[in-house]
């Protein structure tokens, strides 16, 4: 292979993916051997790891009009799916999120995530990088883009997967264009609710902060007075509402935030699963050989709880490698969205970006104690075909966009 | 071209915006990721000691404390259901050795099998935690456990609490039994309390007070060491839920009644319900034929459990609230109510009772002629060809529509599980049957007098009956008065609808007095007449089509002062005089005498005329 081949294709990225895909699938090994009904998990990853890099390939070299024009598609069928699922689903751990057909368990909420990321980037496909005149129709559209599907979801009662879908907005309507000063403004409420719910101290600090930056975005005095004003009443409504709920609401929303407030529910997990992770040590207790992992004090760690047993098994060796490889992953998306002159795919592979780095963080935060417990699965490494698909269709698209990085299409 | 335009326009400011943004970008991934890194290392290596200890040596556990379930009390105060303690055969598959099967499998007395399955069963579950084997094993048993304890490794027992009934009688239909928990009932259950193995209540009082009975289970956190060994709680128990008592129910049961209740009833098939018409709360309540709760105690004989479901009799069916049959003649007090309600006919009215009554070219026979009679003496005699004439005059919609308002075609609402609603007909259900203007009148004739498409259960008719002599006060029927819990000390009284049905005294008092002189003069249960109180009630005789007729009556006593309402329902049992009223009467005063008087006499024959 010549220089030229690696020039239109990103191995930094591919290989970094199969990295993940083959700790995964050692990971799932590992916490499935001893049982007799998924022992089966890790030979069923594998095999579709194998189609979905295939298809990674084939992704790459489609010209970028075919996956452009396809957006609007594949997000309308995405929203007749979630549809589906809410009416014929099967409830698994009480989310009613999944499509059983021919023995394969399909969750259409994975997809919906990429599809909607590519049709907000086709929403903004004609919009105007540098002169930021959105007009507030064009905003909200945007927004009810991804909130359609986001509602579809919260309806089937998967509260992680909703979050998921909020996380991608903010940075691609930055990268469209947004003006940075209202994108600022949004993101400074919805953190001074969440930190006034927390601890009002640190409500107080960043109340301060919040001052010192808005002197330096140099608006107008009376639009940053406004600013200031909003955060303040959005801190002081969420304790209002808060102190007005029920104990048992307030119990339940508390356990979020605070997992050891409910030690029996998932604050149990958080519990084992830091004790997992520190007992690991620095080079890890060996494949197999963890005693949290395979005395399963942890329940169905296939899944959202996979990093633990890394980090029990493979030490920090291994789960540092883990967040490096995503760290490359991220690193790649966001340099091929800043090469690409496409603005589709720039913007698609923002949003991608903003999903592997929102799972990532949330679901490795949540194992060692740093974020709340919410149930979304570990790219590319945790269990599950679903997901597993979803983010290398991400891949697929990120590696287009290196392929056509200097063609620019409209 | 467009092309070329917007190529131009992306070649100016934008390649450095978009750059400050990518360095924004990375800079906020970088800061997450340094947090991780940090953390980890916190983990992983600076705390890496204390965690390895804590998952070398010891790890925390949760063991489920399941409570005993809430007790049953009768009206007096006594235990009529109790708990025992029990022993159940556990094998903990982590230490037990398989070369043990069957030395295990001949110390309870089961097949070896059996235990290969269930130890495959339970593969791809902690290991650790302990497997039933066998529910309510002997103390022999456990003596043998203990003493060769050393030997049998993984062997165990638990003690769980079972059911156990300190009663003379079996009441099977109103405590209902607790099984293990189906696989079905598992998925359905939204709460997430059950276990598999946990017994959950399946029918009667077990079931329908099932989220009261079971109290909330708790749960120890234990340190357990690499080989499952307990050596301490975690965190001085502070994260210990502790287990919450079952409740109590404190029922309306009348123990000594119930049980001679169910002595009269004898071998026969059929439902007696009595109630306290002033509360609505049931005295005594059977089902016939029964069966022993016992026999679902422990590990149930799989073979004789199949027995019960397969019987041909339907022991395990509730006649009083799950069954629908016509109600004959007991309903022609509610044809006399609805009639006069309805203004088509007055206390006074007399209408013309020859032996037969002819509607279109079809004949209804009568047992006897009677003259022009007013409503009294009708309900007295049990004419049929009065009641045909008024299921004719009040018509579909006004039949329905006052038999709706003493709770027919709909569920009394007794505490008691999958009550039926019974049969009862109206302009859209003939419509949907038989067609718009497909069906004629003529249907009203045999309603008219309880019979054709109309049915009604034993607790149904409990509940009219009552509802009449307390002049039109209707209240539901139940067994609860109020759940005690044993743990916070308090005391939930059982809510009770209550609704007084508006018709004018006169039309009661005609019905009551008719029912008044169905015992206590001419009428067609003079056999039951009786010198200490006065009895009031009605007979019935339901035609079946697949047997012989069926034998009601209900009644109340003392006519003046109701304390008592009772209703006695005797499949193909014949005669409502001959079968049903003397239970009937039996009941009614041997409660009033404070459980002493036996007046019930199989013998008691008369001519029939009902």
């Amino acid at each position: 292979m010549d220089r030229k081949f690696f020039d239109r294709f990103d191995i930094t990225l591919f290989l970094s993916v199969i990295g993940l895909i083959v700790i995964g699938i050692f990971a799932i090994y590992s916490a499935t051997q001893s049982s007799v009904n998924n022992s089966g998990f890790y030979i069923k990853q594998m095999t579709f790891a194998i189609i979905g890099l295939v298809m990674v390939i084939g992704i790459t070299y489609l010209p970028p009009r075919y996956i452009s024009s396809l957006s609007y598609y594949a997000y309308g069928l995405a929203l007749v799916l979630l549809l589906l699922v809410l009416v014929f689903g099967r409830t698994i751990n009480g989310n009613k999120s999944w499509f059983y057909i021919a023995g394969f368990g399909i969750q259409p909420s994975e997809f919906a995530k990429v599809a909607t990321v590519m049709a907000v980037s086709n929403f903004f496909y004609k919009g105007d990088e540098d002169n930021q005149k959105f007009s507030i129709t064009q905003l909200l559209t945007a927004t009810g883009i991804v909130l359609l599907p986001a509602i579809l979801i919260k309806l089937e009662n998967d509260t992680g997967t909703t979050l998921v879908m909020l996380s991608f907005i903010i940075p691609m309507f930055f990268f469209a264009g947004v003006s940075p000063f209202l994108l600022f403004a949004v993101v400074t409420t919805v953190a001074a609710a969440v930190l006034a719910f927390i601890n009002i101290y640190y409500f107080a600090v960043f109340l301060a902060l919040l001052i010192l930056a808005l002197y330096f975005f140099k608006k107008h005095w009376l639009l940053s007075a406004g600013v200031f004003l909003i955060n303040v009443i959005a801190g002081y409504s969420v304790s209002f509402f808060y102190s007005k709920l029920q104990p048992y609401q307030q119990k339940r929303i508390m356990a979020v935030f605070d997992p050891a407030s409910d030690p029996l529910g998932s604050g149990y997990n958080v519990i084992q699963s830091k004790v997992a992770i520190g007992s690991g040590g620095l080079f890890g207790k060996g494949f197999l050989q963890g005693s949290q992992t395979q005395l399963r004090f942890i329940p169905e760690q296939w899944t959202d709880f996979i990093y633990c047993m890394i980090g029990e098994e493979f030490g920090l060796l291994g789960a540092g490698v883990v967040i490096l490889l995503y760290g490359i992953i991220i690193y790649r998306l966001l340099t091929n969205a800043y090469l690409s002159r496409n603005r589709y795919m720039m913007l698609a592979c923002v949003g991608f970006a903003s999903l592997f780095f929102f799972h990532m963080f949330i679901n490795v935060g949540m194992t060692i104690g740093i974020a709340p417990v919410i149930g979304i699965p570990l790219p590319l490494v945790s269990n599950g075909v679903s997901s597993l698909m979803s983010f290398l269709l991400m891949v697929g698209i990120g590696m287009n966009t290196y392929r056509h990085k200097d063609i620019f299409l409209s | 071209m467009s092309f070329s335009r917007e190529r131009k326009k992306l070649k100016g400011v934008s390649w450095v915006r978009r750059e400050a943004k990518i360095y924004v970008s990375i800079g906020v991934m970088a800061a997450a990721i340094i947090v991780l890194f940090a953390r980890l290392v916190q983990l992983q290596v600076v705390q890496q000691q204390e965690f390895g200890k804590e998952s070398e040596k010891n790890s925390i556990k949760k063991i489920i404390e399941t409570p005993a379930r809430g007790l049953i009390i009768d009206r007096n105060g006594k235990i009529i259901v109790d708990n025992r303690p029990s022993y159940t055969l556990t094998i903990t598959p982590f230490q037990f050795d398989k070369n043990l099967i069957d030395e295990v499998a001949s110390l309870s007395g089961i097949d070896p099998e059996e235990i290969r399955n269930e130890l495959a069963d339970a593969k791809g579950t902690n290991r650790f935690n302990p497997i039933k084997i066998k529910r309510d094993i002997d103390f022999k048993t456990i003596s043998y456990i203990e003493e060769n304890r050393d030997r049998l490794k993984g062997v165990s027992y638990q003690v769980e609490s079972l059911r156990f009934y300190p009663n003379k009688f079996k009441a099977s239909h109103i405590f209902g039994y607790n099984a293990e928990i189906s696989e079905k009932g598992l998925n359905e259950s939204t709460e997430n309390y059950y276990r598999q193995g946990d017994l959950v209540g399946t029918t009667g009082l077990e079931k329908f007070y099932e989220k009261s009975l079971r109290g909330e289970k708790g749960s120890r956190l234990i340190l357990v060491d690499v080989n499952g060994r307990e050596v301490g709680a975690y965190n001085d128990e502070n994260n210990d839920v502790k287990p919450v008592n079952g409740s109590d129910l404190f029922t309306s049961i009348d123990s000594e009644l119930q049980e001679y209740a169910e002595k009269l009833m004898g071998g026969r098939r059929g439902a007696v319900i009595a109630v306290d018409p002033r509360t609505g709360e049931i005295l005594c309540l059977v089902s016939k034929p029964d069966y022993d709760l016992n026999a679902f105690i422990g590990s149930p004989d799989a073979k004789e459990i199949n027995r019960m479901f397969n019987h041909p009799e339907k022991p395990l069916f509730n006649r009083v609230t799950q069954t629908r049959y016509p109600p004959g003649s007991t309903w022609k007090m509610m044809m006399a109510l609805a009639a006069m309600a309805s203004g088509k006919i007055t206390p006074t009215t007399t209408i013309s009772c020859p032996g037969s009554f002819t509607f279109g070219n079809r004949t209804f026979e009568d047992h006897g002629g009677y003259g022009s009679i007013p409503v009294v003496r009708a309900i007295e005699v049990s004419s049929n060809v009065f009641f045909y004439k008024l299921g004719l005059m009040l018509g579909i919609q006004d039949y329905h529509d006052y038999s709706a308002m003493f709770g027919f075609g709909s569920r009394t609402g007794i505490d008691l599980p999958n009550e039926t609603k019974g049969l009862l007909p109206s302009q859209e259900y003939f419509d949907k049957v038989y067609g718009v203007n497909k069906w004629s009148q003529g249907l009203l004739v045999s309603l008219g007098i309880g019979q054709g498409e109309l049915g009604v259960s034993p607790v149904q008719m409990v509940g009219y009956t009552a509802a009449i002599c307390m002049n039109g006060m209707y209240i539901q029927p139940h067994l609860v008065r109020k759940i005690y819990n044993s743990s916070t000390g308090i005391e939930t009284p059982v809510e009770v609808k209550k609704r007084q049905i508006d018709m004018s005294q006169k039309y009661f008092d005609a019905v009551k007095k008719g029912m008044y002189l169905v015992v206590n003069g001419s009428g067609t249960a003079k056999n039951i007449r009786n010198s200490d109180y006065v009895l009031a009630g009605k007979t019935g005789t339901a035609q079946n089509p697949n047997g012989n007729n069926h034998s009601w009556f209900v009644g109340y006593a003392p006519y003046d002062d109701p304390k008592i309402a009772v209703c006695v329902l005797g499949e193909n049992a014949g005669w409502g005089n001959m079968f049903a009223a003397p239970i009937a009467a039996a009941i009614m005063v041997r409660y009033l005498s404070g459980n002493s008087a036996d007046v019930f006499n199989e013998n008691a024959k008369m001519e029939v005329n009902d």
